[in-house]
């Protein structure tokens, strides 16, 4: 995990959902500017990727896509969306992702 | 994003797998819809627990739709057959495949299957049916529709679908648009070819006909009944033309025991939980 310094008086890892969001906001930077040539768009825990950020269910699979190239097997997105309703898919927020993400690597750190 | 040449189309697949290290027992092949639809309808609903329960799970963007490349013209429905007879081979999958069609993507699987028979091991058509006259027919009114309302007139178009069907309902529209005014897909599906009703009752693969019990659609399970061989009909009530999104688990779970040859259905993925 490509780690920027954190102070030296964190616990051994209280920051990971912040790391986890700046690597799913670069990764979505990335999928923007790619698909939409955007490239000044703000995410933060609360942004949603369908009325925020006019993402369709087509950007998704490459956001999958890109999920699975930086954490590699441990997070399935496909398989974390496909355990969700249709309404919560079209409110789910980048909070939620980045949740899920730390959740993923956790329990893949522990097994 | 995984892009195959099909020879002069580029195509946007996914492919996925047992996760285990398991050999996949057989391979599935998912086809979208028309205008609105893409791959994603899989993706996110049942291909995950299609992978788990242990298949070769081979998804793609119709041309024109989704990340597939877009030609301004060729969208009939034997285009679309070429396509996946093309991709298929591109994969090199040449065992019979389970097919599996939503929507106008029923329509491809069961040509498909009608014309390259030796290539499927079974079709399953959710919310869709073989391409006839009356399909056709029905199939050019839709698409005169989208095209005078939507390509033609789309700010007006697109205000009284957000207002009605929400902002995310229009978002898909005004790409429904785009595809409409860009290419020939309106007057090309309409001029397909069809099948007569010989034709259609000459399918001797298993075939699971899926229907919202609310959907239009769901008056054709007792007449694909009777017309095939080997028929099994669904209808799930309370939905509509979106059922696989709706409720895929259960639609996955009948696919899914067509597939794995048992006679009883379980509910897989969300609904199971």
């Amino acid at each position: 995990m490509k780690a920027t310094p954190h102070p030296a008086d964190a616990t051994p890892r209280p920051a990971d959902a912040d790391l986890v969001l700046a690597d799913i906001a670069g990764l979505l930077a990335r999928l923007l500017e790619d698909e939409y040539g955007l490239d000044d768009v703000e995410i933060g825990m609360a942004t949603t990727f369908n009325r925020d950020l006019e993402l369709e269910s087509i950007d998704l699979v490459t956001l999958s896509g890109l999920l699975e190239e930086r954490y590699g097997g441990r997070v399935n997105f496909a398989e974390f969306l496909a355990g969700m309703e249709f309404d919560e898919i079209i409110g789910l927020t980048v909070g939620q992702l980045v949740a899920y993400v730390v959740t993923s690597l956790k329990a893949a750190e522990a097994s | 994003m995984a892009m195959v040449d099909t020879g002069g189309l580029r195509l946007h697949v996914q492919r996925i797998g047992p996760r285990d290290g398991r050999a996949a027992t057989a391979t599935a092949v998912l086809v979208h819809g028309l205008l609105t639809d893409s791959l994603a309808s899989y993706y996110f609903t049942v291909a995950p627990a299609f992978a788990a329960a242990g298949l070769d799970v081979v998804m793609y963007d119709l041309r024109g739709h989704g990340r597939s490349e877009r030609p301004s013209d060729g969208y009939t429905l034997d285009h679309n057959i070429d396509d996946l007879r093309a991709l298929l081979d591109r994969l090199a999958v040449t065992g019979p495949v389970h097919l599996v069609g939503n929507s106008y993507g029923g329509t491809i699987a069961f040509g498909f299957a009608a014309r390259h028979p030796e290539r499927v091991a079974s079709v399953s058509l959710i919310e869709s049916e073989p391409a006839t006259a009356a399909w056709a027919s029905k199939l050019g009114g839709i698409l005169d529709r989208v095209v005078a309302q939507l390509a033609h007139n789309e700010p007006e178009a697109l205000a009284w679908i957000t207002a009605n069907r929400g902002h995310n309902t229009a978002r898909l529209a005004r790409g429904a648009a785009r595809l409409a005014r860009d290419t020939t897909l309106g007057q090309d599906i309409p001029a397909s070819g069809v099948l007569t009703n010989d034709q259609i009752a000459a399918m001797r693969r298993p075939v699971l006909g899926v229907y919202g019990g609310d959907s239009d659609l769901a008056e054709l399970a007792p007449w694909l009944g009777s017309l095939l061989p080997d028929c099994r009909t669904v209808v799930i009530p309370g939905h509509e033309h979106s059922v696989l999104v709706e409720a895929a688990g259960t639609v996955g779970g009948h696919i899914l025991a067509l597939i794995q040859g048992t006679s009883a259905a379980r509910s897989v993925g969300a609904e199971a939980r």
